[in-house]
């Protein structure tokens, strides 16, 4: 009895591997729908070259303040920068003080509720030099429409602390 | 004859061998479970780099004098030809180290170029550098600060360890390695407390925008679909450290917080010590913030104004003098910061000597310079190692030549319980046991 079961028992194993075996081998089915094959990439930004630390500050600058940086003052801060190991903590910093500084430059909260469409467009070849795709456009201009605490300095924030922002 | 396995012998042994096959790639080589940090002999390490180029000489050789009257004890006299060039210090409270600790009088930096980046290399990665060290680019070997968090369980974020510097140039690259394997992912967090918290920091630096938790998550929420728009975010973390969000708050409050204070005169005259407070005794006195503020496991903080010596030899011995002040102060602040006192061990050494042979130049007190080229003097140095009775050595002097620069990485590993977990042959250096209980 105890024999008839185990024979049983390899029966049932060997049986099963042979069903997985030819399940596992099955051929793919290539579906043709009749359009152009599409490469999806997220680099289709093409962007691939990261800012120096030199270019970060005065880009950054530029972009917040309106104007270029003195000489004097890009030494002084690309010095900071050497000074602590976390690179992305200090420009996280820069820009914070920077954005909340007098003299920055940013649409007001009037101006981008107007014509959300004109101010994230605006603010993509600004900061991104590019104009937002229509996902971009979409979920951006839903995120400012339906939330009345986003801020422009909010957006410019999020924009500049991001990894598309590091690079050119 | 055929053999019979019960079925429930059967379930029992699949189910061991599954989880074997589970568990199987985490069990190192060493047969550990996981990195099991254990047996630690104390939970926290500060070494100073006693840097700039010491000699023997003039520091536990006393021929000017007690120079250091915090590390070795005693009444701080100073030869009287050099006497009058030497600034007054506050008397620094407490014993002195020696009592608390052993002695290493004659330590060796015994290979490769007597320089100063090459010793703080070899002093960060426990191995000489006899080829091809680059001041542009990151140590070969891994740095103590990599070997600890790598190899530490649980794995420990970059608060944790600290490389605070006296000055910029190569130094900043001494937090991580290009060692496959480590590198930034691992390293320190560096800081050069002399260039950040300043005048040109406060401006920059001091006064950013202030976010509440809704608009942080706005932001987060806003800035994670710009990123999932781009992929490429591989240029932190390969080049820099990166801490976490959480603990990024937390530095750049601290941060912040240093440059108020220095706005505000806070950090004037911190120690009583008026005009003589150089860039050395900032230096420690901005290692005690970051030890009173994040209690780190391993923080290594250097001095380097005795390299003085190439021109002025009394303002030479005036600076080794601040030096030691400044650790004596370093030791006081450990052990009255709860967490760290009497659960700390200070290790204290130079990164090389300097020439027997003095070079022409002479100070006002007529007293000959000393440059440091690599002879059998500028290798003698001394290390100290200071902690609590029952995990250090106490009051004892190593005199015969023992220990070398490239056994304070393996000691630091012993003491913080990783020693074992490092991989054979890349420290080629031993524990320094001499000391340890």
């Amino acid at each position: 009895m105890q024999i008839s079961i185990k024979k049983s028992m390899k029966k049932f194993v060997l049986f099963t591997i042979f069903v997985l075996t030819l399940s596992s081998c099955k051929k793919e089915t290539d579906f043709v729908y009749e359009v152009n094959d599409v490469q999806v990439s997220k680099d289709k930004i093409g962007k691939g070259i990261p800012k120096t630390t030199v270019e970060f500050i005065s880009i950054a600058y530029s972009d917040l303040v309106g104007s270029t940086i003195s000489q004097n003052d890009l030494s002084r801060v690309t010095l900071l920068y050497l000074a602590f190991g976390d690179k992305r903590l200090i420009e996280d910093l820069l820009i914070k003080n920077i954005v909340n500084s007098p003299i920055v430059n940013i649409p007001t909260e009037e101006l981008m509720r107007n014509d959300i469409t004109l101010f994230i467009n605006n603010t993509y070849l600004k900061l991104f030099n590019r104009e937002p795709n229509e996902v971009e456009l979409f979920t951006l201009r839903k995120q400012i429409s339906e939330d009345a605490n986003i801020t422009p300095k909010l957006v410019y924030y999020s924009m500049m602390t991001s990894d598309e922002y590091r690079y050119y | 004859m055929s053999t019979f396995i019960p079925r429930r012998n059967f379930l029992k042994k699949t189910a061991i061998a599954a989880a074997g096959a589970f568990v199987a790639p985490y069990i190192l080589p060493g047969g550990r479970l996981f990195a099991a940090t254990g047996n630690r002999i104390a939970n926290h390490v500060v070494f100073c780099l006693f840097a700039g180029g010491i000699r023997n000489i003039e520091s536990v050789g006393q021929e000017r004098g007690n120079l250091l009257p915090s590390i070795l004890g005693g009444a701080g006299t100073v030869d009287p030809l050099i006497a009058s060039g030497m600034d007054l210090l506050p008397v620094t409270p407490g014993n002195s180290l020696r009592s608390q600790g052993t002695l290493f009088r004659q330590f060796r930096y015994a290979q490769g170029p007597t320089g100063h980046f090459n010793g703080h290399s070899t002093a960060l990665t426990g191995n000489y550098t006899l080829q091809d060290l680059s001041i542009k680019e990151p140590p070969k070997m891994p740095t103590v600060f990599e070997y600890y968090r790598k190899h530490s369980s649980p794995a420990q974020n970059a608060l944790n360890a600290w490389w605070v510097a006296n000055s910029l140039g190569p130094y900043p690259s001494l937090n991580f390695s290009s060692y496959p394997g480590y590198g930034a992912l691992y390293g320190a967090n560096f800081v050069q407390p002399l260039t950040l918290i300043s005048t040109d920091g406060a401006n920059a630096l001091s006064n950013p925008i202030t976010l509440s938790s809704d608009e942080i998550f706005r932001v987060n929420e806003m800035r994670n679909n710009f990123n999932a728009s781009f992929s490429k975010s591989g240029i932190y973390g390969d080049n820099d450290v990166v801490n976490s969000l959480a603990d990024r708050d937390l530095l750049q409050n601290y941060i912040k917080q240093q440059l108020l204070d220095a706005v505000a005169g806070a950090f004037n005259n911190p120690w009583g010590a008026g005009a003589a407070m150089n860039d050395d005794m900032y230096n420690v006195f901005f290692a005690e913030k970051i030890i009173e503020q994040f209690k780190p496991e391993l923080l290594v903080v250097n001095m380097q104004g005795v390299d003085i010596a190439h021109s002025n030899f009394t303002q030479y011995c005036n600076n080794l003098r601040k030096a030691d002040f400044a650790v004596g102060h370093l030791w006081q602040t450990i052990q009255n910061t709860p967490g760290m006192a009497n659960d700390t061990i200070l290790i204290v050494a130079p990164e090389h000597g300097r020439n027997l042979v003095p070079n022409t130049i002479l100070d006002n007190f007529g007293q000959p310079a000393l440059d440091h080229t690599s002879d059998e003097t500028s290798r003698e140095i001394f290390c100290m190692v200071v902690g609590p009775q029952g995990k250090v050595q106490q009051n004892q002097i190593v005199t015969q030549i023992t220990g070398e620069s490239i056994d304070i990485v393996p000691t630091i590993a012993r003491i913080l319980g990783f020693d074992q977990d490092i991989p054979g042959g890349m420290l080629p250096g031993r524990i320094l046991n001499e000391a340890l209980v």
